[in-house]
Formats: C-alpha cells, sequence, structure tokens
C-alpha cells in the first residue's frame, strides 16, 4: 500500500473497507435467479476475464465478432453466461442488442441482469482496490439456498434491452438493475458510498476532498474511454 | 480546472491498466491528498461500474440527458459509440434548470 497513513485517510478508507466487506459477501448470497456458488462463479469468471486471450484478441479488431473462438475460462457456468462475463468486463462499449438476446434467450433477462449486477459491483470493488495498489479481496464464502426465481412487480419495457421498473421517478441508469432487486440494492449502497451520497448529488458544490468538477472530469473520462453513451 | 490534466491522466491510466499507474497514483497523491486520491479512485471506479451496467441493459438516454446533450453529441463523436443506438429521441438543445432535472 502506497498511500500516506493520514488520519482522515484512513477513515475514509476504512469507512469504504467495511461498506465494501458487506456488500461483497452479499454477492456470495445465494440471489433471486443464481445460487450463491454461481455467484462467486461468476466473480472469478470476472477477474479471469481480464487474462483471456480471446478477448485480448478482440479488442484489437474492429468488430469482436470477426475473431470466433473459446473465452479462456476457469468455472463451470454455461458458455453464454461466460461471454456476458467476459465481454462485459472487458468490451463493455461494444455490446449489441441483437448479442444481448441470444444471452438473454439462453438464460432469461432476470438471469441476464442479476448476472450483469453482480459483475458491475464485483468491477467496482476490485477496479477501487486497483486504482489504489490494494489487494484484491479473497473471493466471498457462497451462501446456501436456492433461488425463488420470483419476478417483481412494476417492471416492463420501457425502452432498454431488459425490462425495468416502470417508475420514471428515477433516472434510466438508477432503474437499469431493477429487475433483481435484492441484488440492486447492492449495487445502489455501492454507488451511493462511491459517488452520488444521498441528496448532495443534486449539489453542484461539493464538500469533499475532490471539486464536483474534478469527480464530473474523471466520470467522464472513464465514460469516453470505456465509449459508453450515456 | 486545478489539477485537471493530472486527474485525466489518472484516470486512463487505471481504465487502461498501465504500467504507470503508480507513479501517477503518487502524483494524484501529492496533489491532492491522500483523502483526494481516494475519492479519485472510487469516482473511477463506480463509472467503470456505472458504464458497463448502462451498455449491458441498453438503457436509454433520459429525455433530460438528450436535451441536454443534443448540441455536441456529433461533435464529440458520442453518436458513433455502439451504445447509441438504444437511443431513439435525439433530444431538443437544452440546459436543465438543476442537476435533477437532467434525469427527468
Amino acid at each position: 500500500m502506497t498511500l500516506t497513513n493520514t488520519g482522515a485517510a484512513v477513515e475514509l478508507i476504512d469507512s469504504f473497507a467495511v461498506g465494501h466487506d458487506k456488500l461483497w459477501q452479499g454477492l456470495g448470497e445465494c440471489g433471486t435467479w443464481w445460487s450463491g456458488p454461481d455467484r462467486v462463479a461468476a466473480i472469478a469468471e470476472g477477474r479471469q476475464a481480464l487474462c483471456c486471450e480471446l478477448c485480448r484478441t478482440r479488442s484489437e479488431v474492429l468488430s469482436p465478432m470477426m475473431v470466433p473462438g473459446e473465452h479462456d475460462s476457469i468455472s463451470q457456468l454455461s458458455a453464454p453466461a461466460i461471454d456476458l462475463i467476459h465481454r462485459l468486463g472487458t468490451d463493455p462499449g461494444r455490446l449489441s442488442k441483437s448479442w444481448a438476446s441470444q444471452i438473454i434467450d439462453a438464460m432469461t433477462e432476470e438471469a441476464y441482469v442479476e448476472l450483469v449486477t453482480v459483475n458491475c459491483i464485483q468491477y467496482v470493488i476490485d477496479s477501487f482496490s486497483r486504482c489504489l495498489g490494494l489487494p484484491l479481496r479473497e473471493l466471498p464464502q457462497a451462501g446456501e439456498g436456492i433461488p425463488t426465481r420470483i419476478r417483481p412487480d412494476g417492471v416492463g419495457d420501457v425502452g432498454a434491452w431488459v425490462s425495468q421498473s416502470l417508475d420514471k421517478s428515477l433516472a434510466n441508469v438508477s432503474r437499469a438493475a431493477s429487475l433483481v432487486p435484492d441484488t440492486e440494492s447492492l449495487w445502489r449502497e455501492l454507488v451511493q458510498m462511491h459517488y452520488s451520497r444521498g441528496p448532495e448529488f443534486a449539489d453542484l458544490v461539493w464538500d469533499r476532498a475532490l471539486s464536483r468538477p474534478q469527480v464530473e472530469l474523471l466520470a467522464s473520462t472513464v465514460s469516453a474511454l470505456n465509449e459508453c453513451f450515456y | 480546472m486545478t489539477n485537471g490534466d493530472l486527474l485525466v491522466r489518472y484516470a486512463e491510466s487505471a481504465v487502461r491498466g498501465d504500467s504507470d499507474l503508480p507513479s501517477v497514483r503518487k502524483e494524484v497523491e501529492l496533489a491532492v491528498g491522500t483523502h483526494g486520491l481516494i475519492e479519485a479512485a472510487a469516482t473511477v471506479s463506480a463509472f467503470e461500474g456505472l458504464n458497463r451496467l448502462a451498455d449491458a441493459t441498453g438503457i436509454q438516454l433520459d429525455a433530460g440527458l438528450a436535451d441536454e446533450s443534443a448540441d455536441f453529441r456529433t461533435a464529440l463523436g458520442l453518436d458513433s459509440y455502439s451504445g447509441a443506438a438504444s437511443t431513439t429521441s435525439q433530444g431538443s438543445p437544452g440546459r436543465a434548470a438543476d442537476v435533477m432535472g437532467i434525469f427527468r
């Protein structure tokens, strides 16, 4: 660890560590559409994607579909699940509706959204560690239980690739994972911790170590590098 | 913007996994303090996830966001991103009155 251990910084990083501890263990619990062992396998697969030769090769060509092949996988998850996890991790800016539809047909849209959300949470927590030069966490313990596979009420077609909450009081990105509310709650907690922090989000002036313009510059840079339109 | 160039270099190095990340991280810590570095890491990592969730679920721009960006998306090349195909309304150039208005 290279950080200077000032008191305030230690307190801040400890608060992230405590928050991440809770969310990380939550990722290992049985979900609504995937079991605990499946979700832990997805986290391991998400890390493996960064070492995948097929993903690396595809990242260098005009279209990822120009390069056939199999991912360097380390899990027993299905081929569509592995493809989803690898492409989400390594090439998110070139996902397409037709590709997503094929994955969804193979696993249901609810399972698709839960897997995406689990791996997005994993990516954020791992990225935070890499950004600070900290070691990655051990995989979470896999919880027991059987997925209930219960679809929530109040979701439907709002023009996205997957069903979402019909309540437009939320920004589209804030309801992106609303098809899987239990896992979505982990996601929302993470975003609150890292970025939006409740009502403060609506303020143009933030009382943080970085100003709001500095934070938004970082956010815009990341989004441009990932070629994220939203 | 104060330390803008340095923060952009930090985000670029972190997202790309560049070998200079440790040295850029030290520069950021010297410039904005340890607390600021942690905030920067929190922001970069949050948007690594937000970008992926938005792209994988194919969400459309909110109406306010489409209006807000209507007069510069093409100039910046954003309309050429793959995810642009998910949004059906181009929006009408305009500025929201406040932050939450962007997401209406």
